[in-house]
């Protein structure tokens, strides 16, 4: 199933993760994956798959039963069964960025401030260079002139782009992306979606999880089909998408593809 | 109707009316101060996952939302003193009483706004490696005091005006001076209409400046 060469290390290694929100609820039945350097995976899949709760585990938000998840070969999060809190190295998780589906920006702070809290307050930056970096990035998309904006005065894709900036102002080694324009009314789609195809054009490393397999097509270098707390199947866009070998990604794609085509 | 309307009397004890309320302003302000602050506390305690905490803060706000203010008053006066053997001044039993209630109902204030936060924005902090205590002081806190601030306010005017319970108790609040002044004048209709304007003038414009500020707040 493996699609990159063998010889080069992984730069994250998930190895038979499993995770449960209840003892009857067990969501990742022993998950395996790696993402090699220079990887943009998107994670496809039916809905209640696992494929939030994926991503969910690697930015540490999830206590996991079981498994491990190395990033460079390093220890990262360890699973000590259900009811133990995880071993976790917190200095590889602040290299882990997360965007949501649901919008986050904090309401009370103004967009300069929804992106230096985290640094200035977490990292010990000072406010100038925090507050100039804040600047740059909100130039760089799009955004310049909301800096001093309330939240509630953005669209919808414009918070999302506020999100993505927070998350880049902690200059992350790894981004995760969980349906960013699933809430997005169609029209603002793309102008989130080419904000990541900036940052994959500068080899952001990211997983990312979306419904849009035009964009999955256009943004992934492996692309994973998860389904029932595993991963299926695993492979370029072009092997995914048009040869797929295992029955259940043929039957997701035919179904979502019709969906899509009617829609 | 052989009443004949006269305020004479009634102006002339004004004195002994200011005395009254200099009591139940001192009764309410102290109320308030205590019932915002140890509010907060109880509220963090009915949502702490530890059973521990939770529960008796959670059975303290139950019992003094769903009993009346008045028995809570009269219990507390008469059976604290039996119970524990302990007598203490009056006005501190009453400020006592009325503190208990407001924790209560400010608890549940600020249980409310703290729910109202999404537990997205919980996440995202994680995300942006902010610890437990950073995110409780710059994401939740913030927001909390504006989601429940009218509700504060609100309360803070109830307690004002459930402050003339005490007077059964004897303590000598506005109330409990006005029903003097009316038996030594023979003058209730007088009486009471002047106390009550008095509370109603403190109650109207604190009503007008919350409603304001709830606006305000909607908007930012
Ligand atoms: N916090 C939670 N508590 C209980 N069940 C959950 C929770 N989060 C997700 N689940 C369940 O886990 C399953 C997988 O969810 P999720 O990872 O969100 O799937 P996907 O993102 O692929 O749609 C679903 O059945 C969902 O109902
Ligand atoms: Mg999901």
């Amino acid at each position: 199933m493996q699609t990159t060469t063998q010889d080069t290390p992984a730069f994250i290694k998930v190895r038979g993760l499993k995770k449960s929100y209840s003892e009857t609820i067990q969501v990742l039945k022993g998950l395996d994956l790696d993402m090699y350097p220079g990887d943009r995976i998107v994670v496809i899949g039916p809905s209640g798959g696992g494929k939030s709760t994926l991503l969910r585990c690697v930015m540490g938000l999830e206590n996991i039963d079981e498994g491990t998840i190395e990033v460079d070969g390093k220890p990262y999060i360890k699973g000590q069964g259900r009811t133990e809190k995880n071993a976790i190295d917190h200095t590889i998780q602040k290299q882990v960025g997360m965007v949501f589906q649901h919008y986050t920006l904090f309401p009370h702070l103004t967009i300069l401030q929804n992106l230096t809290l985290a640094p200035v307050k977490s990292r010990g930056i000072p406010r100038s260079q925090a507050e100039e970096k804040a600047r740059g990035l909100l130039k760089r998309l799009g955004l310049a002139d909301k800096a001093d904006a309330q939240p509630s005065q953005l669209s919808g894709g414009q918070k999302q782009r506020v999100a993505i900036a927070r998350a880049l102002m902690l200059s992350p080694e790894l981004m995760l992306f969980d349906e960013v324009t699933s809430a997005l009314d169609p029209e603002l789609v793309n102008e989130v979606e080419s904000v990541m195809m900036q940052l994959a054009d500068q080899h952001m490393p990211m997983m990312i999880v979306t419904h849009d397999m035009w964009f999955a097509k256009n943004i992934a270098t492996r692309v994973v089909f998860c389904a029932g707390g595993v991963v299926v199947e695993d492979g370029t866009p072009e092997q995914i998408f048009s040869n797929p070998k295992e029955q259940r990604t043929r039957d997701f794609l035919e179904k979502i593809l019709h969906t899509e085509n009617a829609a | 109707m052989s009443y004949d309307i006269d305020f004479f009397y009634t102006l002339k004890g004004i004195d002994t009316l200011m005395e009254g309320l200099l009591v139940t302003l001192q009764l309410s302000l102290t109320s308030i101060v205590i019932g915002v602050s140890l509010g907060f506390v109880v509220a963090l305690m009915v949502m702490s996952p530890s059973k521990l905490l939770s529960w008796p803060a959670t059975s303290f706000i139950e019992i003094f939302r769903c009993t009346p203010a008045l028995i809570q008053i009269v219990w507390i006066f008469y059976c604290v003193p039996m119970l524990f053997n302990v007598f203490l001044d009056p006005i501190v039993m009453g400020v006592l009483a009325l503190s208990l209630n407001l924790i209560a109902f400010n608890a549940e204030a600020y249980r409310a706004a703290i729910q109202a936060i999404p537990k997205a924005q919980l996440d995202a902090s994680v995300a942006l490696g902010l610890n437990k205590i950073q995110t409780n002081v710059y994401v939740v806190l913030p927001q909390a005091i504006r989601l429940a601030l009218p509700v504060l306010v609100t309360n803070g005017i109830s307690i004002f005006q459930q402050s003339a319970l005490v007077a059964i108790v004897a303590i000598e609040d506005l109330m409990y001076m006005g029903k003097m002044l009316s038996t030594e004048t023979y003058r209730p209709i007088e009486t009471f209409t002047v106390v009550a304007l008095i509370y109603f003038a403190i109650a109207l414009p604190a009503m007008y400046i919350s409603s304001q500020l709830e606006k305000r707040l909607k908007v930012a």
